[in-house]
């Protein structure tokens, strides 16, 4: 694969709800590339359309104008390339954590023996081995997430995307789980597309930040994060880290006239 | 929303055991109170007889009463397992297939406000007295909630988790098959315990208009010779296979339903 193209290419993405009454433009015009093993969050507050955003990227949404290109296709569909966690885990509560690992598997019509090792090792690696035969409501909420990563990574999917996995877990958890979501990232170099509406987590994992404007969205500014890799949670005491976390606040607040309300379901 | 305390099967099972043995006490004493009140108020056996006549009865009857039992059961059965099949597969269609949905399910609706039992007849007309006949109405009675069950479960399953499996390339079949039927196991097992009990009332309706031979064909006869201790007697053998069938169906149940529905119904 060529190294100096983009891995996704998004070129003036517009996207047009129709209700019954009138139209929505959620996304206006949004362009960005990003490169081979790059993370890149897309941040902004809730309801700006980055979460559409995402499920058109994952091939879940038609969008109305403008194109979006994986490794020089167009996304036309669901590609076997990608891989989805969203905000929710989405576990099927009849079936184990090892099936429920499995399940892309099944679907992509690939052996299922060739990757039940590899199940495993994803289940060690986020810790969850010994509750491999459990079924997830025995499991907390940031438990199943973690398995819900699992599933996204077990066919080996060169982009992964993210829909704020972690919004719905409490701040402790959530600062492991982003410690643990680095780990992950370091071992196997994905292209991930994080969408968050926490600056501070968008700056601890990104390489870019994308903000998104409310609707309808535009990027209103890109942010390099130049922090040294691996990085620990120490680094959020860090000035660097903070004076990170201060510019991208000014640049939202700019946005931002009410405070967001939390969002249910894709925004 | 029940959240079990206790985890795993093992647990919950004998839980459940032991919140039965109330109800089972309070049986127990209101037989014993029966017995007692029939006795002292020297009520005529042909009006209510005791606990302890009907079990005599059973126990000098029993030969006549399992020769009845057995085509109630079997008649019972038949007419039940022809409602899960035609009315899982109708279920499934009407949730898979807008032309069903809009087309053939309001006429299934339609057909639910007539009274089941009053085909009876109609159905003797036209399979005569026999066997299918009775098959026929417990069928006709018990097939409705299988088929609503069936479809609402279908329908209650989420959105997201329809999406999830469209992100991971699931074809429709795929998504039907590995979300959307596993998703309405609980409902479907709900309609089929309301299932059995209808069929149950099918059969002895038709019994009881056919005449031939099973318990419901034992308790009208029995009340023509104004033997009540034998009507009761077909009445108790009659509760007993109701119980046993919701029985199976439950235990079955409890084996392939394995998951903590309270979070999906």
């Amino acid at each position: 694969m060529n190294r100096n193209s983009a891995h996704v290419h998004i070129a003036n993405v517009r996207k047009v709800y129709q209700t019954r009454r009138d139209e929505i433009e959620a996304i206006r015009a949004v362009s960005m590339d990003v490169q081979n093993g790059e993370f890149v969050s897309i941040l902004g507050p809730s309801g700006c359309g980055k979460s559409t955003l995402l499920m058109a990227i994952g091939g879940l949404l038609p969008i109305t104008a403008g194109k979006i290109l994986i490794e020089q296709q167009e996304v036309t569909g669901p590609r076997r390339e990608t891989g989805v966690v969203f905000q929710s885990p989405v576990l099927m509560p009849w079936r184990s954590l090892m099936k429920n690992v499995l399940f892309p598997i099944e679907t992509l019509g690939l052996p299922k023996k060739d990757y039940e090792s590899r199940a495993v090792e994803l289940l060690e690696m986020t810790g969850l081995a010994e509750f491999r035969e459990n079924v997830p409501t025995e499991l907390s909420g940031g438990m199943q997430q973690r398995v819900a990563i699992c599933r996204a990574l077990i066919h080996n999917p060169s982009l992964l995307l993210m829909d704020e996995p972690f919004s719905a877990l409490d701040a402790m958890t959530r600062d492991y789980m982003n410690q643990e979501l680095l780990r992950i990232w370091q071992e196997f170099r994905k292209t991930v597309l994080f969408v968050t509406h926490s600056i501070r987590e968008a700056v601890y994992l990104s390489d870019r930040v994308f903000v998104m404007s409310p609707r309808p969205a535009v990027i209103s500014k890109v942010v390099d994060i130049a922090l040294p890799r691996p990085r620990q949670l120490e680094i959020e005491e860090t000035p660097e880290f903070n004076k990170y976390v201060a510019d991208l606040r000014k640049s939202i607040e700019g946005h931002i006239e009410e405070a967001p309300v939390k969002g249910q379901g894709a925004a | 929303m029940a959240q079990e305390a206790e985890r795993g099967l093992g647990a919950k099972t004998l839980a459940q055991l032991r919140r039965l043995i109330l109800p089972a006490c309070i049986f127990v004493v209101l037989v014993i109170l029966w017995e007692i009140w029939v006795v002292t108020q020297k009520i005529p056996e042909a009006i209510l007889p005791a606990p302890l006549v009907i079990l005599h009865t059973i126990g000098l009857r029993i030969e006549l009463l399992i020769q009845h039992t057995w085509p109630t059961t079997r008649e019972c059965l038949a007419g039940f397992l022809l409602s899960v099949g035609v009315g899982v597969s109708i279920g499934i269609l009407l949730a898979l297939s807008r032309f069903f949905r809009n087309g053939i399910y309001p006429l299934i609706i339609a057909f639910q406000v007539v009274p089941k039992v009053a085909l009876a007849p109609l159905f003797i007309v036209w399979f005569g007295l026999g066997s299918t006949s009775r098959t026929l109405l417990a069928f006709v009675i018990a097939f409705f909630p299988m088929v609503v069950n069936t479809y609402a479960g279908i329908e209650s399953t989420d959105p997201i988790m329809v999406r999830m499996a469209r992100a991971f390339s699931a074809t429709r079949w795929q998504i039907f098959r590995k979300i959307e039927f596993p998703n309405a196991l609980p409902y479907i097992f709900s309609g089929l315990r309301i299932g059995i009990t209808f069929s149950v009332i099918g059969i002895i309706v038709a019994e009881f208009v056919t005449a031939q031979e099973g318990l419901g064909y034992l308790i009208i006869f029995s009340e023509g010779n104004v033997d009540t201790p034998m009507l009761m007697a077909a009445l108790t053998m009659l509760s007993l296979v109701g119980v046993i069938l919701y029985g199976i169906i439950v235990g079955i149940e409890k084996l392939v339903i394995r998951w903590d529905v309270g979070q999906q119904l």
